[in-house]
């Protein structure tokens, strides 16, 4: 558990997750767990209280919005990027650094961010990720699809950046 | 999501893709999608690369590394928060 609050709250508060930490703990202290209750629910949810009661909300990238389904297959097959074998991603992602996938979650909107960030690293169910976010399972379901998407052209953003593809083009500005 | 596939087509297997990815379908619609998978080719290999985006994340973000005495220590607090949290069982 402690690994990965440790990281969920790298992924919440890159500055200084260790400060996020300590509010979750006191938060969890208050917040009773009952008795069977799952340690990770509990304590992942003490973590988002603590996080959305310190951090004001924030807006994502607007570019963001409109990413359209599967986006980084159509980028890495338009580029060039080999995709052959098992793990065709690891071609495009695996030179990018840990701390720069979480600068490209960092470029969601919050409430993209947040389920996101319980995704992959809680390995939750939508249920559990609901009482995590105290969220409609529905909800979890439906921003989580949307924010992998978005993640996915955060990811290609972030990765044109460091020079490992081919720079994303301008995008017109209203 | 629970409407019956009759002909599970390159349309319907896309529009079913996160929920198989996360075997979030029924065990009917999971097999009608990966038989569709077996069949065709274009489908499939953009599900393997779907799957291959999340598991290279996720490798990424679980190697966020910490201190080990750290963890040993956040743990501990946990364990600590957990044991004072805990509501009283209905025997208790």
């Amino acid at each position: 558990v402690a690994e990965v609050a440790f990281g969920l709250a790298s992924c919440l508060r890159p500055a200084d997750p260790l400060s996020l930490i300590q509010v979750a703990l006191v938060e969890a202290q208050r917040s009773q767990r009952t008795p069977g209750e799952d340690l990770r629910v509990w304590f992942f949810r003490a973590l988002v209280r603590a996080y959305r009661d310190t951090a004001p909300a924030r807006d994502g990238d607007p570019r963001l919005d409109d990413t359209p389904d599967l986006y980084l297959y159509a980028r890495s097959a338009a580029a060039g990027v080999s995709m052959d074998g098992p793990d065709p991603a690891a071609g495009l992602l695996e030179r990018l650094e840990p701390e720069r996938v979480v600068a490209a979650l960092a470029r969601l909107a919050e409430e993209y961010r947040l389920v996101c960030s319980c995704y992959f690293l809680g390995n939750l169910s939508y249920a559990e990720m609901a009482v995590v976010l105290e969220y409609p399972v529905g909800t979890v379901r439906a921003r989580l699809h949307r924010g992998r998407r978005m993640l996915q052209k955060a990811l290609w953003q972030v990765s044109g950046e460091d020079g490992l593809t081919p720079p994303p083009p301008r995008e017109a500005t209203p | 999501m629970n409407r019956r596939l009759d002909r599970t087509t390159c349309e319907e297997t896309f529009r079913r893709l996160d929920d198989y990815v996360d075997r979030q379908l029924s065990p009917d619609e999971m097999r009608l999608i990966e038989a569709h998978l077996q069949e065709c080719a274009a489908c499939s290999r953009e599900f393997v690369f779907e799957a291959s985006v999340i598991r290279e994340v996720r490798r990424k973000l679980r190697r966020l590394d910490a201190p080990s005495a750290l963890l040993d220590r956040i743990s501990e607090q946990i364990s600590r928060a957990a044991q004072d949290g805990e509501e009283p069982g209905p025997g208790s």
